[in-house]
C-alpha cells in the first residue's frame, strides 16, 4: 500500500503507539520475567485489564490533600503524552510539532511529571508516600548530571541536540555506531533508565518492599482512576525511555523515511519489537542481579556518571 | 557534526575505553579475587587489541605478542596471584576483602578527576602514531593515573599489587599505541620481567601476611622520618 | 674485549647459581673470588673503553661512561663480598646460601646495566635489580624489613613503570627518524638527536627523571630509600647505596644524552637542577635528628644523589668530570661508611646511635676508619669526594650557575654538621659510668632492637644473633668482630685517597673521554 499518510496523522499515530503500546510492553516484560523464573506468569494483556479495573473503582483522597493531589496524575500523563511528539518514534524526519522541544525539552517534561507526582505524594502526609518521594527526588538529583552529560554527548556528536539529528548521525555509518562516545553514552543512559523505571538493581518492580521502594511508593495514596492514570503514566515513561534508547542511540533503523502507510506500519512494528528487545534485556537483568542496598545506589550512579563523563571526554579529543 | 573515526579506530578506542572502565572496576571491587578477575579481563583486552592492530596494520609479530601476553597475563599471572594470595577455591568463603581509605563512590569521583587530568595531559601532546588512534593514548594516560590512584586509595597489599600490575597494563596499552613495531624480542623480555615481578610481589605479600596476620598496610608505619 | 664483557656478564650469574648448591663456606669463597675477578675484568676493560665505544652482538656496548659506572660497581662488589664473609658469621647455612644467591644476582644485574646498548634492555636490567634487591631487603625476617621491602618494591616498581613509559616515548621519538624497527640502541638515538620530534623526547626525559629518579632517590620519590637501606643487611645496604643508586643514575644519564642532543640543554638541565636541589635540601635537613645510623647514611645517599643531579645540570666539562669522579668516590666512601656502620651494629647489637658510645676505643680499626669515611662523605680533603665536589662547584661557577653552586656548598655544609654531630657522638663520647642501655637490647630480635621477638619464635639465626649481640656498651671489650670486615674498608680508604690526591692517568683519561661523550663531542 503506498497511500501517503498525512503528517498530522503520523504525529497522532506516534502518540497513540506509545499510549496504547505501553501497557502491552509492561505485560510482555512481566511475562518474560515470569518465564525466566520458571513460572507461567500472567497473560500479556493483563495491564490493560488492570487499568480498566482500576478505572471502575472508587477514588479516595486523604483528608489533607488539595486539588494538586487530584490534578497530579493528569499533569503527569499529559507530560508523558507530549514527549512522543518530540522524539523520533516512528519517522526519521522531523514532524512539525517535533520542533517544540529538543532533548532538553524532553528531559524537562520527564522531570516535570516526576516532580508533580512526587509533590502530590508529599502532600498526603502518608509516611510511605513521603519516603518514596523524598528518595526519588534525592536520587534523581544525582542522576541529573548523568543525563546532562549524555545530552552533552549527543550535542557534541551532532552539533545540535535534536534527537532526530543524532538518530540520523548514528544511522549514517557503522563507524558511528562503534565509536566509544556513542557506546559509553548509551551504556550510561541504559543505567539511568534502569534507575528511572525502578528496575533492579535500583528497586524491585514487583511486590512492595517498603524499605527499598522508591518509585513505587509515590503512588501509594492515589486510588481508583487516579491510580490508573499514575500506573499508566509510569508505563508510558518506561516506553518512552526505551524508545529514546532504541530510536536515538542504539538502533535507529526501521523508522519510516517516507509517508507511505506501509512504511509507517512497519515503523510501528519495528518500534514495538525494539522496545520488547530492550525489555528482554531488562528482564534478564532483573532476574540475574540482586537489588542494591539504598546507600549503594550512589555507587551505581557514580558508575553511570563515569560512563557518561568518559563519553564526553572521548569526544573532546577529536575522534572518540 | 564530528566525523566518525572509522571502524578500526572505533574498535581500538572502545577496547581502550573498556580497559579504563575495568580499571575503575578494580577500584570499586572489594574482594581481591574479583580484582584479579578484572585484571585478567583487562589483560585479555590488551591481547584482543593487539590482534586488532595486527589484523588492520598488517604486523604479524603482534599476533605472537598477543598470544604470549595472553598466556602470561591472562592465565599465568592470575593463577600465580590466586595461589600466592591464598584465595580459597570454594564459593562459600569468597576470599580477602580489601580496605579503603575513601569509600568507593568518592574514590570513583576522585579518580574521574584524575583520569580527566591524565586524559587531557596525554591528549594535548599532539602525538599521533600511525598504528592506533591518539584517543587510545589519552585513555592509556588516564589509566596510568587511575592505576596510581588504586595503589594509593586501597590500604591492603594485595590491592596495591594489583594496582601495580594494572599500571603495567596501562603502559602496555601505551606501548601498543606508540610502539607497536617494537622488536618482539624486547616485548617478550618485558613480559617475562613482569612475570618475575609478579613472583617477587607474591612472595613479599606472603611474607607480610604471615608476619602481620593480615594484608592491611595500616600498621606499616613504624619507619618514619 | 668481547671476551671480557662476556665474562663480566657470566661470572656473577654462574657464581649465583653455584651458591645455591654448594655449602655456605664455599659460597662465601666463590663470591669473593667472583667479586675480585669482576673487578679485575673491569680494570682490563678500561683501556679499550677509553679508546672508543665497542658494540657486540648488537646488544652489548661498552664506552667510557659505562666504564666509569662499571668501575664503581665492581669495586664495591669485591669489597662488600669480602666484608660479607665477616658479617655473616654465625648465620645459618641456609640463610647464607640464600643471601649469596641474591647478592650475586644483584651484582650481576648492576654490572649488566651499563653494558646494555639498548634503552629497553637497560630498563630490564634495572627492573631485575629492583626485584632482587627487594628480596634481599626482606631477607632479615623482621617487621621492619618486611615493611621496608614492601614499600621499596611497590614504589620502585611504580617508578620503573614510569621509566618504561619513558622508554616507550623514546622509542616513538626514535621511530620517527630511525624507522619502526629501531631497537632503542642508545648511540643511534643520540646521533639522530637533532631530528627527533621535541615533545615525545621532552616527555620521555621528564618521565625518565621521575621514574628512574625513584630508584636514584631523588626527592620527592625517595621515600622508600631510608627504610630500605636501613632495614637491609649491611652488605646489601652498602651495595644499594653505593652501586644501585648510581646505576639508576646511569639510566638517567643516557636519557640526558638523548634529550640534550634533541632539545638542547635548557630543559634537561633545568629539570635535573630542580630535582637535585630538592634532594639536597631535604636530605641535609633530614640528616639531623636521626636515631638509626643506617638511616642517617641513607639520607646522606640522597644528598649525594642530589649533588650528582646538580652536577649534571651544570653541564660544564669540569662539572661533568666531577660527576663521574663522584660516582666512583661515593661508591668507595658510602661503601666504607656502611661497612663501618655494620661493624658498629654487630659490635653493639643495635642500630640506634644513642646506644653506641666510645667507638674509637672499642673498635680500634673500624672506629677511626668510620670517622674517616664520614669525613670523606662530607667532602673533607684529601678524599676523592672533595675533589669531585670541588670540580662540580667549579663547573657550576664556570657555567654561570652561581646561585646553584652557592646553594650546593651551603647545603653540603649543613649536611656535614648533621653527619658529624651524630657520628662523633658515637665515636668519641665515652660510655656513661652507669651504662644501662635505654632500649630493651637484651633479648631483642634482630639488630634494630626495636621490638621484642614474638613469643616462641625460634628462627635459629635470630637466636644466634640474640646471643652474640645483646651486650651493653659498658661490658664490651675492645676488639674488632672480624678481620674480614676491616680489610675492605682499608681498601676503600686507599681508593678514596688515591682518587683525591692523584687519580691514576688511565682513570683520568677514562673520565675525560666520558666527559667528551657526555658533551656530545665524541
Amino acid at each position: 500500500m503506498s497511500a501517503a499518510v498525512p503528517i498530522p496523522v503520523i504525529q497522532l499515530l506516534q502518540v497513540l503507539t506509545v499510549a496504547l503500546g505501553a501497557p502491552g510492553l509492561m505485560g510482555v516484560i512481566a511475562k518474560i520475567e515470569a518465564r525466566l523464573q520458571g513460572r507461567r506468569g500472567t497473560r500479556v494483556l493483563q495491564p490493560y485489564y488492570d487499568l480498566a479495573k482500576l478505572c471502575r473503582k472508587e477514588a479516595l483522597a486523604p483528608s489533607g490533600a488539595s486539588w494538586f493531589f487530584l490534578a497530579a496524575p493528569f499533569v503527569a500523563v499529559a507530560a508523558y503524552l507530549t514527549i512522543p511528539l518530540l522524539i523520533p518514534v516512528l519517522t526519521t524526519y522531523g514532524l512539525p510539532l517535533g520542533y517544540m522541544g529538543d532533548i532538553l525539552g524532553g528531559g524537562f517534561l520527564l522531570s516535570l511529571a516526576s516532580f508533580v507526582v512526587a509533590t502530590a505524594a508529599l502532600e498526603t502526609g502518608s509516611p510511605y508516600a513521603q519516603l518514596g518521594s523524598s528518595r526519588a527526588k534525592t536520587f534523581s538529583a544525582i542522576t541529573e548530571p548523568v543525563v546532562l552529560f549524555v545530552v552533552f554527548t549527543v550535542a557534541l556528536l551532532t552539533g545540535t541536540d535534536l534527537p532526530y539529528a543524532l538518530a540520523a548521525t548514528v544511522r549514517s555509518s557503522a563507524g558511528q555506531v562503534i565509536r566509544p562516545a556513542h557506546l559509553l553514552a548509551s551504556a550510561a543512559l541504559f543505567m539511568v533508565i534502569l534507575h528511572e523505571t525502578g528496575r533492579i538493581p535500583v528497586e524491585t518492580h514487583t511486590g512492595t518492599n517498603e524499605f527499598g521502594m522508591i518509585e513505587e511508593a509515590r503512588s501509594f495514596e492515589h486510588s481508583g482512576p487516579y491510580f490508573a492514570l499514575l500506573k499508566w503514566g509510569s508505563m508510558l515513561k518506561q516506553f518512552i525511555l526505551f524508545t529514546i534508547l532504541a530510536d536515538v542511540f542504539l538502533a535507529p533503523w526501521g523508522l519510516a523515511s517516507t509517508q507511505r502507510l506501509g512504511a509507517v506500519l512497519l515503523a510501528i512494528v519495528a518500534l514495538l519489537a525494539k522496545a520488547v528487545a530492550i525489555g528482554v534485556a531488562v528482564a534478564v537483568i532483573d532476574d540475574s542481579f540482586a537489588k542494591l542496598r539504598l546507600f549503594k545506589i550512589t555507587e551505581y550512579v557514580s558508575a553511570a556518571f563515569l560512563l557518561a563523563v568518559l563519553g564526553v571526554f572521548t569526544l573532546y579529543l577529536g575522534g572518540g | 557534526m564530528s566525523s566518525a573515526p572509522g571502524i578500526y579506530a572505533g574498535t581500538a578506542n572502545v577496547i581502550a575505553a573498556l580497559m579504563l572502565l575495568l580499571e575503575f572496576g578494580m577500584l570499586r571491587q572489594a574482594l581481591v579475587r574479583d580484582q584479579v578477575r578484572l585484571y585478567a579481563a583487562q589483560s585479555a583486552m590488551i591481547s584482543i587489541l593487539a590482534i586488532v592492530i595486527a589484523a588492520d596494520r598488517d604486523l604479524p609479530e603482534l599476533y605472537a605478542l598477543a598470544a604470549l601476553s595472553g598466556a602470561l597475563k591472562v592465565v599465568a599471572v592470575p593463577l600465580v596471584l590466586r595461589r600466592l594470595l591464598g584465595a580459597p577455591a570454594s564459593e562459600e568463603t569468597p576470599g580477602v576483602a580489601g580496605s579503603y581509605t575513601l569509600n568507593p563512590a568518592s574514590a570513583v569521583l576522585a579518580c574521574i578527576v584524575l583520569a580527566a587530568f591524565g586524559f587531557f595531559c596525554f591528549g594535548s601532546l599532539g602525538i599521533h602514531s600511525g598504528q592506533a588512534p591518539a584517543l587510545a593514548l589519552s585513555l592509556a594516560g588516564a589509566m596510568v593515573f587511575v592505576a596510581f590512584a588504586l595503589m594509593i586509595v586501597r590500604r591492603d597489599v594485595a590491592s596495591q599489587a594489583i594496582g601495580f600490575f594494572s599500571l603495567e597494563n596501562a603502559i602496555s596499552l601505551a606501548s601498543l599505541v606508540l610502539a607497536a613495531e617494537l622488536p618482539l624480542l624486547l616485548e617478550t623480555a618485558f613480559l617475562f620481567d613482569l612475570l618475575l615481578a609478579v613472583v617477587v610481589f607474591g612472595m613479599l605479600i606472603r611474607a607480610h601476611h604471615s608476619r602481620a596476620e593480615s594484608l592491611s598496610t595500616a600498621d606499616l608505619s613504624r619507619l618514619r622520618g | 674485549m668481547f671476551g671480557v664483557i662476556l665474562a663480566i656478564l657470566i661470572v656473577p650469574l654462574a657464581v649465583a647459581i653455584a651458591c645455591f648448591l654448594v655449602p655456605a663456606r664455599v659460597a662465601t669463597g666463590l663470591t669473593i673470588a667472583s667479586g675480585i675477578a669482576c673487578f679485575g675484568l673491569v680494570l682490563a676493560l678500561v683501556p679499550s673503553a677509553t679508546h672508543g665505544t665497542q658494540t657486540y652482538l648488537s646488544y652489548l656496548r661498552a664506552d667510557a661512561v659505562s666504564g666509569v659506572f662499571l668501575l664503581a660497581t665492581a669495586f664495591l662488589y669485591a669489597a662488600v663480598a669480602v666484608y660479607a664473609a665477616g658479617y655473616l658469621k654465625g648465620r645459618t647455612d641456609r640463610y647464607t646460601r640464600r643471601f649469596y644467591l641474591g647478592f650475586n644476582v644483584f651484582a650481576w644485574a648492576m654490572l649488566a646495566a651499563p653494558l646494555m646498548s639498548s634503552l629497553a634492555l637497560l630498563w630490564i636490567a634495572i627492573e631485575v635489580t629492583t626485584v632482587v634487591s627487594a628480596l634481599l631487603v626482606a631477607i632479615e625476617d623482621t617487621d621492619g624489613a618486611a615493611e621496608a621491602s614492601w614499600k621499596y618494591v611497590l614504589i620502585a616498581s611504580a617508578g620503573l613503570g614510569l621509566g618504561l613509559l619513558a622508554t616507550i616515548f623514546a622509542y616513538y621519538a626514535g621511530a620517527q627518524v630511525l624507522g619502526a624497527h629501531s631497537n632503542l640502541a642508545i648511540q643511534p638515538l643520540i646521533s639522530a638527536g637533532r631530528h627527533l620530534p621535541k615533545t615525545p623526547v621532552e616527555l620521555a626525559f621528564l618521565l625518565a627523571v621521575l621514574g628512574y629518579g625513584t630508584k636514584v632517590g631523588l626527592v620527592p620519590v625517595h621515600t622508600w630509600l631510608p627504610d630500605a637501606h636501613s632495614e637491609a643487611p649491611t652488605p646489601v645496604s652498602a651495595l644499594l647505596s653505593g652501586a644501585l643508586l648510581t646505576t639508576s643514575f646511569y639510566a638517567i644519564l643516557r636519557f640526558y644524552q638523548v634529550a640534550s642532543a634533541a632539545l638542547g640543554t635548557g630543559f634537561p638541565r633545568d629539570t635535573l637542577l630542580a630535582f637535585g636541589i630538592a634532594s639536597l635540601l631535604l636530605a641535609s635537613l633530614y640528616v639531623f635528628g636521626q636515631h638509626d645510623v643506617k638511616r642517617l647514611l641513607a639520607y646522606s645517599s640522597v644528598e649525594h644523589m642530589g649533588i650528582l643531579a646538580i652536577g649534571l645540570s651544570f653541564g660544564a666539562p669540569v662539572a661533568l668530570a666531577g660527576v663521574l669522579l663522584h660516582v666512583m668516590a661515593h661508591a668507595a666512601a658510602k661503601g666504607n661508611a656502611f661497612m663501618g656502620a655494620g661493624v658498629f651494629t654487630v659490635k653493639y647489637g643495635t642500630k640506634r646511635m644513642s646506644s653506641m658510645r666510645d667507638g674509637l676505643r672499642l673498635l680500634p680499626w673500624s672506629g677511626p676508619l668510620f670517622l674517616l669515611a664520614i669525613f670523606a662523605l662530607s667532602a673533607i680533603p684529601p678524599s676523592g669526594i672533595f675533589r669531585s665536589e670541588f670540580e662540580i662547584v667549579a663547573g657550576g661557577l664556570a657555567s654561570g650557575g652561581n646561585a646553584a653552586a652557592a646553594v650546593l656548598v651551603i647545603l653540603v655544609t649543613i649536611a656535614f654538621f648533621g653527619l658529624a654531630t651524630s657520628t662523633t657522638n658515637m665515636l668519641l663520647r665515652p660510655a656513661p659510668p652507669e651504662a644501662v642501655p635505654s632500649e630493651p637490647v637484651l633479648g631483642a630480635a634482630g639488630a634494630d632492637g626495636r621490638q621484642p621477638a614474638p613469643a616462641g619464635d625460634a628462627h635459629s639465626d635470630r637466636a644466634v644473633l640474640v646471643e652474640t649481640r645483646a651486650r651493653s656498651s659498658r661490658v664490651l671489650a675492645p676488639g674488632e668482630p672480624s678481620a674480614w670486615m676491616v680489610v675492605p674498608v682499608l681498601a676503600g680508604l686507599a681508593v678514596l685517597i688515591l682518587l683525591g690526591v692523584h687519580p691514576p692517568a688511565e682513570l683520568t683519561n677514562l673520565i675525560s673521554q666520558a666527559t667528551a661523550q657526555l658533551r656530545g663531542a665524541s
